[in-house]
């Protein structure tokens, strides 16, 4: 039994330093929930974060309500707001008393609040069958939220990311609409067929492609990948921008946007999803969300591998963990597992993909018994093989995301610096961020 | 006898007129409570918290360490931050007297009995009440290189932003002072047209026998008058655009490549998105110090200046 005089100075208290940060006030509220579950004849409640806003949000919300009916021992009750307000929340309602018992966000997050000591380990979920034989999810997905060889994580969804091409554009170009690049090269040739600047200004009416340089799933990290190069080596531990390999997949990419004029410099990635929606650019390498808006817009598209590159055939899988508070009691966090292995059960995962288009995060559903077409083409086994999570494991993914790799990035791509300079310099960075964790 | 039944008179009065002055005191305080609360709770005890926050490192998880001067020695040789006071002087510099300058040539102008005068003044002033969030949207639409409607009457005109302007290194900066010019104009030049509205008329009339045109009319007579309204008007807003943050946090986020990231930007980046509220905390400490200077020294500047009339 918690000492309710104790928990109204810690309250008391949280509330002060919550004054002191006028920005982070306002955080926090709306999850305001006193009872912390473990008192009482009630059921245990779950307060659940996510920022699934979009066409997914229906999907969420049908298995919660589906898990909610199913028993009475726990009732989860989610708070959904966007993506970019749940991360500036997400750590004041941590760190006080009053937060969410569990938190979906994307698992290269999770190591920068588990460093920390805010996100509760999960590793007991993966052990054993108590919970659910977790043999059934991917790999990819099951280590994407850990940290230091421990789990924090239950995925929610993975999502491969795949080349959209539009069929009326390639054909218009006088290419085969149903041939897509299959590797750089290719995509070369093809781009330079897809970027018609009518007038001359130097500013293309069409573009070939629609690459985001900021605010967005990371595609340019994964582009890396292609050489055998990469932002980090796989250990989390090294910086790798200035390895010669990925200096080369640098130099080919900002070529292509800088000299080719494949894609417009300084998009986001709503950025260029709107490019490919409105027929400005022929193809985007994005993940499995798009299709609802692509469809609506009308779009004749197909779905491939994004191009190989020289060396490897790997694509990038954006994983979104549920994550549990530190501060959750004993019987939240079991409550949290209990439904962690409901959203993973096979029932659950078909009404996810068939909802929402993203492939089940179980590798034992077929591709016959989904309803919706997309979650099998994203559920390609093959495609989830080669699929890598970025910055797996590193604490200051975020620094190094936002405030190292798409500002070097970015200075390439208008001409500011010299390549291998501006990169060696961020891998310095890289480097020290990695160091201080 | 005579003194001693004479000396309470005066004590007495004394003490009367004691507890007039201590009543009329006590209201004073009970009236003035409210702000005081609001001004120690929000700014007088987040501002102790923020400099005991700057001599630590502290992420909100885990507890605060102390590290003494480390934060300021840092910062004095952080890169980022010459990038953002280099950014911040530059913005403050061209948009201080810009918007001085044009509130008071729109006061001058709409103080004059011209064509729909009232809605013109509206039109002017209605940026400043609108959310800056709000306007910093509406502006990004504008100037979206492919959607936007002033992208595509500039590039019309022959001036062709390639990449749109918000994410061209050369162009970001320029779009963002002009949103901010646009926006806090209205205000000072409302200010301004107080001002104009108290300068006496018969002061015009003397000097229009005179004869004085209307060129000496305002160098003489007009701007010197004014000088009180300029006085407050340049801090008030050398102020305001040294704390330039949330057209920029809305248009650009500092990018391109921190092309656009002031001060208070970096502030927000380093407490917020890297979770370092201690340096945060030593930044902000050192702008707070540099906006003093700089206001003591304006202050002092336009106090010899001063006017009454």
């Amino acid at each position: 039994m918690p000492d309710m005089h104790g928990r109204r100075t810690r309250r008391g208290i949280a509330l002060a330093a919550g004054l002191t940060l006028a920005l982070a006030a306002c955080a926090g509220q709306g999850s305001a929930q006193d009872d912390d579950g473990t008192t009482g004849d009630g059921p245990t409640e779950l307060v659940l974060w996510h920022g699934m806003t979009g066409p997914d949000g229906p999907a969420v919300q049908q298995i919660i309500d589906d898990f909610n009916a199913s028993q009475d021992d726990v009732v989860v009750k989610p708070n959904v707001m966007p993506w970019d307000v749940l991360y500036q929340k997400v750590l004041t309602s941590l760190s006080s008393d009053d937060g969410p018992q569990v938190v979906a966000m994307s698992a290269s997050n999770v190591p920068q609040y588990a460093s920390k000591g805010a996100l509760a380990p999960v590793d007991d979920f993966y052990a054993d069958d108590t919970w659910m034989d977790t043999s059934a999810l991917p790999d990819a997905a099951k280590h994407a939220a850990d940290f230091d060889g421990t789990a924090y994580g239950v995925p929610l969804n993975i999502a491969p990311m795949m080349l959209y091409w539009n069929k009326d554009m390639f054909e218009a170009a006088g290419l085969d609409p149903e041939q897509p690049p299959t590797t750089w090269d290719e995509f070369a040739s093809m781009a330079e067929k897809l970027t018609v600047d009518e007038n001359g200004d130097g500013k293309p009416e069409q573009y070939a492609a629609a690459l985001a340089d900021h605010t967005t799933v990371p595609i340019y990290q994964m582009l890396l990948w292609g050489t055998g190069g990469g932002v980090v080596a796989d250990d989390a531990s090294t910086a790798t921008l200035d390895s010669p390999e990925t200096l080369e997949a640098l130099e080919f990419w900002v070529d292509q946007v800088r000299e080719k004029k494949v894609s417009p410099i300084g998009l986001s990635g709503a950025d260029a999803d709107k490019l490919f929606q409105t027929g400005k650019a022929a193809m985007e390498i994005v993940g499995p969300w798009m299709t609802t808006g692509f469809d609506e817009a009308g779009l004749d598209y197909g779905l491939a591998a994004p191009p190989a590159g020289p060396d490897a055939d790997v694509t990038l899988a954006d994983v979104v963990a549920f994550t549990v508070n530190a501060k959750a009691s004993d019987a939240q966090q079991d409550a949290a597992k209990t439904f962690f292995a409901y959203w993973n059960s096979v029932e659950s995962q078909k009404t996810w993909a068939d909802g929402s288009g993203f492939p089940p995060t179980r590798t034992d559903i077929p591709a016959d018994e989904l309803e919706n077409p997309y979650s099998a083409v994203f559920g390609d086994p093959e495609l989830l093989g080669s699929a890598k999570v970025y910055l797996a494991g590193v604490p200051s993914s975020g620094t190094i995301t936002d405030s190292i790799f798409y500002p070097a990035l970015q200075r390439v791509l208008n001409g500011d610096g010299d390549l291998t300079e501006v990169f060696t310099q961020a891998n310095a960075d890289v480097q020290a961020a990695i160091d201080k964790g | 006898m005579t003194t001693a039944a004479r000396t309470p008179a005066p004590a007495r009065v004394a003490v009367r007129r004691g507890r007039g002055a201590r009543r009329r005191e006590r209201t004073a305080w009970l009236f003035l409570t409210p702000s005081l609360l609001t001004i120690a709770v929000f700014m007088l005890w987040p501002m102790v918290q923020s400099a005991y926050l700057s001599f630590m490192d502290y992420n909100r998880i885990q507890p605060a360490q102390w590290v003494g001067l480390a934060n300021y020695r840092e910062l004095l040789t952080d890169p980022a931050v010459g990038n953002a006071l280099r950014n911040t002087l530059v913005y403050a510099v061209v948009v201080t007297p810009v918007t001085v300058g044009l509130a008071l040539a729109l006061a001058l102008l709409l103080n004059r009995a011209i064509f729909a005068r009232g809605l013109v003044r509206t039109a002017v002033f209605l940026p400043f009440i609108v959310s800056l969030a709000i306007v910093a949207i509406a502006w990004a639409f504008l100037l979206d290189p492919n959607i936007g409607l002033l992208s595509h009457w500039l590039d019309g005109l022959g001036i062709v932003s390639t990449q749109g302007w918000l994410s061209d290194p050369q162009l970001a900066m320029p779009a963002v002072m002009v949103v901010g010019i646009w926006k806090t104009v209205g205000f000072y030049m409302v200010m301004y047209l107080a001002g104009l509205q108290s300068i006496p008329t018969e002061l015009y009339e003397a000097a229009s026998l005179d004869g004085a045109g209307p060129w000496t009319r305002f160098r003489n007579v007009t701007w010197p008058l004014l000088s009180n309204q300029t006085m407050l008007i340049s801090i008030m807003a050398a102020i305001a655009t040294l704390q330039a943050f949330d057209q920029i946090y809305v248009m650009t986020h500092g990018g391109p490549y921190f092309r656009t990231e002031t001060l208070v930007m970096l502030v927000y980046r380093v407490g917020f998105e890297d979770l370092r509220l201690g340096y945060g905390s030593a930044i902000s400490w050192v702008l707070l110090l540099g906006v003093f200077v700089l206001s003591m020294l304006q202050w002092g500047y336009f106090r010899k200046r001063a006017v009454t009339y």
